[in-house]
Formats: C-alpha cells, sequence, structure tokens
C-alpha cells in the first residue's frame, strides 16, 4: 500500500509539474466553462425573452399580457402558439405563456381556469425567475378578480429549447468532455513512459504490476475529482448553475465516466508505439466526439449517419447521464442505458487493455 | 577478488530468437561471488539480451538460467529483491528528483539504503534537490547507479554504463565500480570500451553475434592469441604486406584502421628490418610505435573487424 502511494505521489508530482499536461488537464476545461458561459450565458443583458399566446382575447387575458409586459425583468412577444413554440425551440425565447380560450369566460363564470406555462427545466435559473413571476402576476389577478381566491391557476409545462442557449446544459457537458480527456489523453503518459524504457525499469524492480496500472488510475481518478470539483464551482459562482439531483449518484457518474475513458485511454496505449503517435491518435479519438456527442449542441441537427455514429459514442451516454442528473436535461437515452453503455465499454476496453499490455 | 561457493549466475545454453534473428544463441557461463565479470561486444552481440533475460524482464527460449542458484523464470520476485539493475539509457520520471526517485525506488523493496547514504555513496549531494531531466549525462549515470543500489543488493548488472560520457566522467564512473567491487559485489557489466573491460573486470566474455568466442581474464585472452608484442606505424602503400610478413620475428601483419600492425616475437629485430626495409624503399614509416597487444586485438583477430565498426 506504501507503494501504491507513493508511486502515486510521484505520478502526481509528473503531472503538477509539467506545464503542458496541467493546462489540458485543469485549464482547457475550465477556459471552455467561461468562454461559453459568456458566449451563452447572457451576463450582459438579464432579461429575459418569452412568449405570450393570447387564444382568449378577452379582457381578462389582454390584463394578463399587459402583466407581463410590465414586468422590467422580461421582454415579451406574442404570436400563435405554434409559432412561439418554434422562437422557444430556437432559443429565442425562454419561456411560453398560454392563455387558452375560454378563460375569460370561465372567470366571468366564477369557476377556475389555469393559464399554460412552459419553461425548460434544464435551463433551471430563468424557468425559475419565469415561474416566480407568473405566481405573482396570477396571484395579483386573482387578487384582483375574485378577491384572493385561487380562480386562475399555472398549467407549468415544459419544452426543450435550443440547449446551445443554456449554460445549464454546458456545464456537465464541459465536465463530461473533461473527463473523456483525461482518460483518453492518459494514453500519451504510459507510452511515454514504456518508449523512455521506464515501465522495463521498474519492471526490473520486485514492484507489482497492477501497483504500477493502480497508482496511474488513482491518480486519473484523482484528477477527475479535481476537474468535477473546479468545473462545477465555476458554473456556480460564476454562471448560477445549481445542481438539481443527486451529488451522490452525480459522484457515481463522473467516476464510472473517468473509469470508462480511462480505460479506452490504456487499451489505446497498448497499440501505440511512440508518443508522437500517441499524441495524433489521440487527438483523432477525442476530437469527433468533442464535437458529435451533444456536448456543445444537441446531435438532432446532424444528418442521419451521423447521428448514429454519435449514438455509439460513450461521450454522448456520459453527457446525457449527467445533463440529467444534474441539471435535469432531456434524455438521450434513459439513465440506466447510459450506465450500462459505459460499463460495457469499460469492461471491453479494460478487457482489451489487460490482454494487450506491453510493458516495452 | 574473492571467490567462494556458488557462483551468483549460472548460464547455461541460453537461447533467445527473435523471428529469424538469432540474439542469443546457446551462450554458457558462470560469475562467481565477487566477481566483476565483463560481457565485450558490439552493438547486436547479445549482450543486453543476455542480462535482460537474467534481470527477469524477458523469458529464455531455452537454456538454464539460474541468479542465486533460483531459476529465473520460477522465482522472479525473490531475485529482483536481492540484485541492483542499471539499463541501458533510461530517463527515470524526468520530473522527479534525484531524492524523491531514490526515495521511491527505496519504497519497491523490503530492505533498502537510506537516501543520503546513496547520495554520497555517488557524490551526488549537490544535485539531490535537482530534477532528474536537469542532470548532465554523467550525473544521470551516476544516478541510475545509484537506483541500482538502493536494495543493497549482492549482485549488480551494468548495461554499458559509461556509454556517451566524457572521458572525465567515465574515469569517475570506474572509480565508483571499483568502489562497489572493493565492497565484494558481484557485478555483471557489458561495454563495448576495451580499456574499459580490461580496467575492471576480473574476467571477460567476448561476444558476437550471440555467441560467446571466447573467455577467461584479460592477460588470459590476449596471452592466449598473442605471445607477440605490436609495432605499429602509419600505413604506407609502398610497404605490401606480403614483404612486411617475412621480416624478422613478425608472425602476422594486419591493417587497422590506417595503421599498419605488426606482431612480433622479436621487436628489436622487427624494428631495424622495417626500418632497413624502408630505407632502401626511400620512405619513412610514420608515428612508428610499440605497445602490448590488447583486447582490441583479440577482437579483431577473433571476429575479423574491429570492435566498434
Amino acid at each position: 500500500m506504501n507503494t501504491l502511494l507513493r508511486l502515486t505521489v510521484a505520478n502526481i508530482r509528473s503531472l503538477v509539474r509539467d506545464r503542458a499536461a496541467l493546462f489540458w488537464t485543469f485549464f482547457f476545461p475550465v477556459m471552455f466553462v467561461f468562454l461559453f458561459g459568456w458566449i451563452f450565458g447572457g451576463s450582459g443583458d438579464s432579461k429575459v425573452a418569452i412568449g405570450f399566446v393570447d387564444q382568449d382575447n378577452t379582457p381578462v387575458s389582454m390584463g394578463l399580457e399587459q402583466a407581463f409586459s410590465q414586468v422590467s425583468l422580461l421582454t415579451v412577444q406574442t404570436g400563435s402558439l405554434e409559432a412561439e413554440k418554434a422562437a422557444m425551440q430556437h432559443g429565442d425565447i425562454s419561456a411560453i405563456v398560454v392563455v387558452p380560450s375560454g378563460a375569460g369566460a370561465a372567470v366571468a363564470a366564477k369557476s377556475t381556469t389555469s393559464i399554460q406555462l412552459y419553461t425548460d427545466p434544464s435551463s433551471s435559473q430563468v424557468s425559475q425567475v419565469v415561474t416566480q413571476v407568473a405566481d405573482q402576476i396570477v396571484a395579483a389577478s386573482n387578487l384582483h378578480i375574485a378577491g384572493g381566491s385561487a380562480v386562475v391557476g399555472i398549467q407549468p409545462m415544459t419544452l426543450q429549447s435550443t440547449n446551445i442557449s443554456s449554460v445549464a446544459y454546458l456545464v456537465p457537458s464541459i465536465l463530461a468532455m473533461a473527463l473523456m480527456q483525461l482518460g483518453v489523453f492518459a494514453a500519451i503518459p504510459l507510452v511515454q513512459q514504456r518508449e523512455k524504457g521506464i515501465l522495463k525499469r521498474l519492471g526490473a524492480t520486485p514492484l507489482a504490476r497492477w501497483k504500477l496500472v493502480g497508482s496511474n488510475v488513482l491518480l486519473r481518478l484523482l484528477v477527475a475529482i479535481v476537474d468535477a470539483v473546479v468545473i462545477l464551482g465555476i458554473g456556480l459562482v460564476f454562471f448560477n448553475v445549481k445542481i438539481v439531483g443527486s451529488l451522490i449518484v452525480a459522484a457515481g457518474l463522473i467516476l464510472l465516466g473517468a473509469g470508462a475513458f480511462l480505460a479506452i485511454g490504456f487499451a489505446l496505449a497498448s497499440f501505440l508505439k511512440t508518443e508522437e503517435q500517441a499524441t495524433g491518435v489521440v487527438q483523432v479519438v477525442q476530437m469527433p466526439m468533442m464535437f458529435l456527442s451533444g456536448i456543445f449542441f444537441s446531435f438532432d441537427f446532424l444528418p442521419g449517419f451521423l447521428q448514429t455514429i454519435a449514438r455509439l459514442m460513450p461521450l454522448t451516454y456520459l453527457g446525457d447521464a449527467l445533463r440529467q442528473v444534474m441539471v435535469n436535461g432531456t434524455q438521450v437515452a434513459p439513465l440506466g442505458v447510459d450506465v450500462a453503455v459505459l460499463t460495457g465499454w469499460l469492461v471491453v476496453c479494460l478487457t482489451i487493455a489487460a490482454r494487450s499490455f506491453r510493458w516495452e | 577478488m574473492t571467490q567462494s561457493g556458488e557462483p551468483v549466475i549460472r548460464v547455461k545454453d541460453l537461447k533467445k530468437h527473435y523471428g529469424d534473428v538469432k540474439a542469443v544463441d546457446g551462450v554458457t557461463f558462470e560469475v562467481a561471488r565477487g566477481e566483476v565479470f565483463g560481457m565485450l561486444g558490439p552493438n547486436g552481440a547479445g549482450k543486453t539480451t543476455t542480462i535482460e533475460v537474467l534481470e527477469g524482464l524477458r523469458p529464455p527460449d531455452s537454456g538454464t538460467v539460474e541468479v542465486f542458484g533460483l531459476d529465473v523464470c520460477r522465482h522472479p520476485e525473490s531475485i529482483k529483491q536481492r540484485i541492483g539493475v542499471q539499463l541501458q539509457s533510461v530517463s527515470l520520471y524526468p520530473r522527479l528528483t534525484v531524492t524523491e526517485l531514490l526515495d521511491l525506488f527505496g519504497s519497491f523493496y523490503a530492505h533498502h539504503l537510506r537516501t543520503k547514504q546513496l547520495i554520497d555513496a555517488v557524490d551526488l549531494g549537490e544535485r539531490a534537490k535537482a530534477r532528474s531531466m536537469n542532470l548532465s549525462g554523467g550525473q544521470q549515470q551516476r544516478l541510475s547507479i545509484a537506483l541500482a543500489l538502493v536494495n543493497d543488493p549482492e549482485l549488480i548488472f551494468l548495461d554499458e554504463p559509461t556509454t556517451g560520457l566524457d572521458p572525465q566522467a567515465r574515469r569517475s564512473l570506474w572509480d565508483l565500480i571499483k568502489g562497489l567491487q572493493a565492497k565484494g559485489k558481484s557485478i555483471l557489466m557489458t561495454t563495448h570500451y576495451m580499456e574499459e573491460a580490461a580496467e575492471l573486470c576480473d574476467r571477460v566474455a567476448i561476444m558476437d553475434h550471440g555467441h560467446i568466442l571466447e573467455m577467461g581474464t584479460v592477460p588470459e585472452l590476449i596471452g592466449r592469441r598473442f605471445k607477440e608484442r605490436a609495432v605499429f606505424f602509419d600505413t604506407n602503400l609502398k610497404l605490401s604486406s606480403a614483404q612486411l610478413g617475412t621480416l624478422d620475428g613478425v608472425t602476422r601483419a594486419a591493417q587497422e584502421d590506417g595503421q599498419t600492425v605488426l606482431y612480433s616475437r622479436d621487436v628489436a629485430g622487427t624494428i631495424g628490418a622495417l626500418l632497413a626495409l624502408a630505407d632502401s624503399l626511400v620512405v619513412e614509416p610514420k608515428n612508428l610505435g610499440i605497445r602490448q597487444a590488447t583486447l582490441e586485438d583479440v577482437f579483431l583477430d577473433l571476429t575479423g573487424r574491429a570492435l566498434r565498426d
């Protein structure tokens, strides 16, 4: 155990003292969070655009429209339900208020009615704001119309907006990307150590080989945890992205994801001879995953064959699982499937790595 | 040299082939306790393969390979606890310091020496906190030897310990190795420097193409082939080998690196005859000299080529 810890410490020291490795492991994902956070976070303009759909056209519905328009936090556009849904899916607006026909009549008849509020739960910050505003307006209307009794209610609806506009979508995605990179990139130092004969030299000592592999795994898992804390911390502090789901499930997914990609990295390392080869192949593996796996935009927009490829990539499922658990994002696949696919990659690649691992 | 009891290394008919390449093709030798045994030969002779089989890094194809009387295939762990290994040109965790590396390697062994003691032994005190990547070539070799000594091994393998070093660094490494020998360590080393083998080794084996061609102490090897001393001078085309071969006392004439070498049983007679011959041809043998035959001559005689070809 002492040996395992010392080797892990040696690995940590080697990483911390290697500026290029540090950049890729920590600063690169952090840079991504800030970059995309600023691009899509709209930190300067804090107004939220919503659509208002009036299917009722009575004084009641017009009063509600006016009430929403007067809220300084909101900019309100009106249109048909189809048009507004399209606008929301396109990312132009973040929520839709629908007053269904018959609402005015129901109020006049002193029976109850409800308006529909479409929000995107994956952008939790915006949907919270809009829901609060709508609650206040409806409460005020009820007071005005019926002396406070709940004549008008809110029927919450969900509609996935284009994810590209949501920082909340991006934070777990960038975390998934960072975990993918730290795993796949682990192939490089391993190939390097073999090429330089370090593995061979260690082979001439009584050091058990599982300890050598174990120390590499420990290092990477440690890095995964640091990466996760840093990325989620920045998301929370700078862009107010809160984790809504279970932290324990999230932690489990982070470790599973790191493990799966680490296995992929080790499997790759078995087939690569030189550091130059490793650097190149690792990019060939990680680049398509970064762009096709629905990390920065939903892959619904991709042509069919690329979607098929995307559905084979482990990063698709890690990103999907993290988004589901952390920010209630819409799913590509059920969580169970995500976990199963990642476990599958882990087992297959670990087997390949164990069978074809070479020490020199 | 104290040779007693069981040999520390016993190799019998070791073979190791890679496809068609017979890296080691039937090698047999023993190394006694306390002995410094040298394996000499050009690159590709099979020295490193032999040493790596002994270190437990490669399995032999066939033959008996025992270290401390233990089979290397069956008891690799207990052998590794007792040997020290220095490999050819290895850079170890470049970003760790000398002290950190020695501490780390010490933790691999059940029993190990104190890091301070090791650093002093190889004279790296001033560089103890330097990262290994920032050490000079000679310092890296010293570190590499210190790492081979962490477990206070009974048997030390040194694979070309001075290759690529300047003469001064080589000298100081020789002193270090002599010190280990004085402490009673058994050492198996490879080199392709004849003078290094002559300086350090109790016995040497000359290897080429996976075979041991000759084995013994350096004086034995030279004496076995050369009763003569060598008269040498810059080759001059007017002095033909046929003529030179018939000079007084000459047993054989050879060409070597632009020099003509005459092996002679009667140096004075040979030189007299040579000068007379040169005089008659109106030429002057330049850089004329006399020396003992060396291991280099032995190698040339055995293989027909110089060692570092």
